[in-house]
């Protein structure tokens, strides 16, 4: 899973060394046109549904909880 | 009461000095009746309508706080014996019941705003067209007052009413309390649009006299001091002086008037919003950032991202991100994947949420096609340079050009500044076509020559006002480079020795009292925000 989130990660910001970054909202290195071209990915990728309450930096500023977010979404169905 | 003048003065005294002075329990009390006496000051009959908005996102906030709280105890009671269908039908009927709240909520306080700020816009749209296929067009005009702060007040009602629906936190249960943070008097005017769980608990709980803390607010409101009367009302001069009668300029002066006007504007409102931080920090209340040197922006998007931050940030979290995510624009994606293939389709419902927060965000500063256009000037630019990336890539790569070094930063910042100096046309100039007509001029005919014949002298300002202006500007240059770097300036200030120290205080009271620009009868004008 982590491996598919960092190829859909490259595509969208081929530049950011995602895994190294900590703050990827809080610093704007994602601006709110990649937050919603990566739920779409997302949701297409890990048939899940993010929603607009899951739109919280916390949940997009690392790599490790997007993962976290998306295993969430997953388990609730 | 204005932010400019000597009666705000003593009313900041006299409320900094009932805050310290009251029992901690009381403390909240105090700023609530403050806010309130400040509030009386724009129209005592204008309260009505804060009071109104209050009461309705005060009420439908509890019913929101208790369909949530209902909600998670029947699903924590069921959870073995519900099956994840059953779940998932229970939590989309409570969804529809705070879905119906919502609505209620929205459309009463937006209602009020849409009302009383764009009824006569629509009425007489609608009139003339009713003229142009034959009819009478006789819808009357209404004369309404537009209560200080509704369009601020209102947004920051939603978004606590929206915050409840989504479940971000609990519903506030007490009234007074509540009203506080609806009325917060440094914010009220001209914001920034606070969110309820970065503001509100600041509000009510009770902050201590300290000393530093104290010294750091009045430097702030001594800066918003200085950007508003120093910079703002002098620049002001001269723009006010185009804008008035724009036929005689050209070229070069009606640019200058523009990107004046854009120079104004900021100092005016960012100013305006120090003196708000400042007021609020001497109380211990810290108010979040509204401004972050938009003009050293690389593009019209980060300049967005620096500029009025607390609308942009309002305008994404309750239009873009619900827009953009909502299932119409998806199945809108689906369907124009089909038609023009993957790339567009993808774009599309995003494109087409951030043309309706443009368009928004135009109108949201006044009921006119100027402010239309403004938004639309916006948002085709901001659409346009993501459209064009690629190609932008292409370029750079084919000329080899540096993109890691100060003069390509530089031409960004150069770029993204006269960008948003033509777009100050449409919210400065009179009427749409009035700024279509002067942004067509300033391009058609460039006259270099004013720079050297004395045009300038005829605009308002003297040789010793542009002076004054040009070191403004130089100092805030270096305050903002230094702040890009990190660097805090209020701090390193209150790390010198008290003799230096003080002569920076005197120096900036003396700099505001001597070279403020003081209107007619010494009545400084009023901030521009506080008019939306």
């Amino acid at each position: 899973m982590k491996e598919k989130l960092l190829e859909i990660l490259k595509d969208l910001r081929a530049e950011v060394e995602f895994e190294k970054e900590t703050k990827l909202i809080d610093d704007g290195i994602l601006d709110s046109f990649d937050i919603v071209t990566l739920v779409a990915e997302l949701n297409a990728e890990f048939d899940i549904e993010i929603n607009v309450m899951d739109l919280e930096p916390d949940n997009f500023n690392t790599v490790n909880a997007m993962l976290e977010l998306i295993e969430k979404l997953q388990e609730e169905g | 009461m204005d932010f400019i003048s000597v009666s705000f003065l003593i009313f900041v005294i006299i409320l900094v000095c009932a805050y310290f002075l009251m029992p901690d329990k009381y403390k909240w009390a105090v700023l609530l009746v403050g806010s309130y006496v400040f509030y009386g000051f724009s129209g005592i009959k204008l309260v009505v309508f804060l009071v109104f908005t209050t009461g309705v996102t005060f009420f439908s906030g509890l019913l929101l706080g208790n369909i949530n709280e209902d909600s998670a105890r029947h699903l924590k009671l069921h959870k073995a014996d519900l099956t994840r269908e059953e779940k998932k039908e229970y939590k989309n009927k409570v969804s529809s019941r705070k879905k119906r709240v919502v609505a209620c909520a929205v459309v009463v306080n937006l209602g009020i705003l849409i009302f009383l700020k764009y009824f006569n816009f629509i009425a007489k749209n609608i009139n003339l067209v009713l003229v142009k296929v034959g009819f009478a067009g006789n819808i009357p005009l209404l004369k309404l007052l537009l209560p200080l702060g509704i369009s601020f007040y209102t947004l920051q009602s939603i978004a606590y009413i929206v915050d409840l629906y989504r479940g971000k936190y609990k519903p506030d249960r007490n009234f007074f309390k509540f009203s506080l943070f609806m009325v917060y008097f440094p914010q009220i005017i001209q914001g920034p649009i606070a969110r309820y769980d970065q503001l509100a608990h600041q509000l009510y709980v009770p902050h201590k006299f300290e000393y530093t803390r104290v010294t750091q607010g009045m430097q702030l409101i001594l800066w918003g001091y200085m950007k508003k009367l120093i910079l703002a009302d002098r620049i002001a001069i001269p723009v006010n002086f185009i804008f008035d009668n724009p036929a005689p300029h050209e070229g070069f002066v009606l640019f200058l008037a523009a990107a004046g006007y854009g120079l104004q504007v900021y100092a005016d409102f960012s100013g305006g919003m120090d003196i708000a931080r400042g007021v609020s920090q001497i109380l211990g209340i810290e108010l979040v950032l509204n401004f972050e040197r938009p003009y050293f922006a690389g593009s019209i998007s980060e300049f967005w991202r620096r500029w009025h931050i607390t609308l942009g940030s309002w305008m994404r979290d309750y239009v873009f991100y619900p827009l953009s995510l909502s299932k119409a624009f998806a199945t809108l994606g689906k369907r124009t994947r089909k038609v023009f293939g993957n790339y567009i389709g993808k774009k599309l419902p995003t494109f087409l949420s951030m043309f309706i927060v443009f368009l928004l965000v135009g109108v949201w500063h006044g009921s006119s096609w100027k402010y239309v256009a403004y938004g639309l000037w916006n948002g085709i630019i901001i659409v346009s340079s993501i459209l064009l990336e690629p190609v932008y890539e292409k370029i750079i790569e084919k000329l080899k050009i540096n993109t890691e070094c100060f003069s390509w930063r530089f031409f960004q910042m150069a770029r993204t500044f006269i960008l948003c100096s033509f777009g100050r046309f449409f919210s400065r100039g009179k009427t749409c076509l009035t700024a279509i007509d002067m942004f067509k001029r300033a391009l058609a005919y460039p006259n270099p020559w004013v720079f050297f014949n004395g045009t300038f002298l005829n605009l308002g300002l003297s040789y010793k006002d542009y002076y004054v202006i040009f070191i403004s500007i130089l100092v805030f240059l270096v305050v903002g480079i230094m702040q890009e770097k990190g660097i805090h300036i209020r701090e390193k200030i209150a790390e010198q020795n008290l003799y230096f120290r003080w002569m920076i205080y005197i120096g900036a009271v003396v700099a505001v009292l001597i070279y403020g620009s003081y209107g007619s009868g010494y009545s400084a004008s009023e901030f521009i925000y506080q008019q939306f």
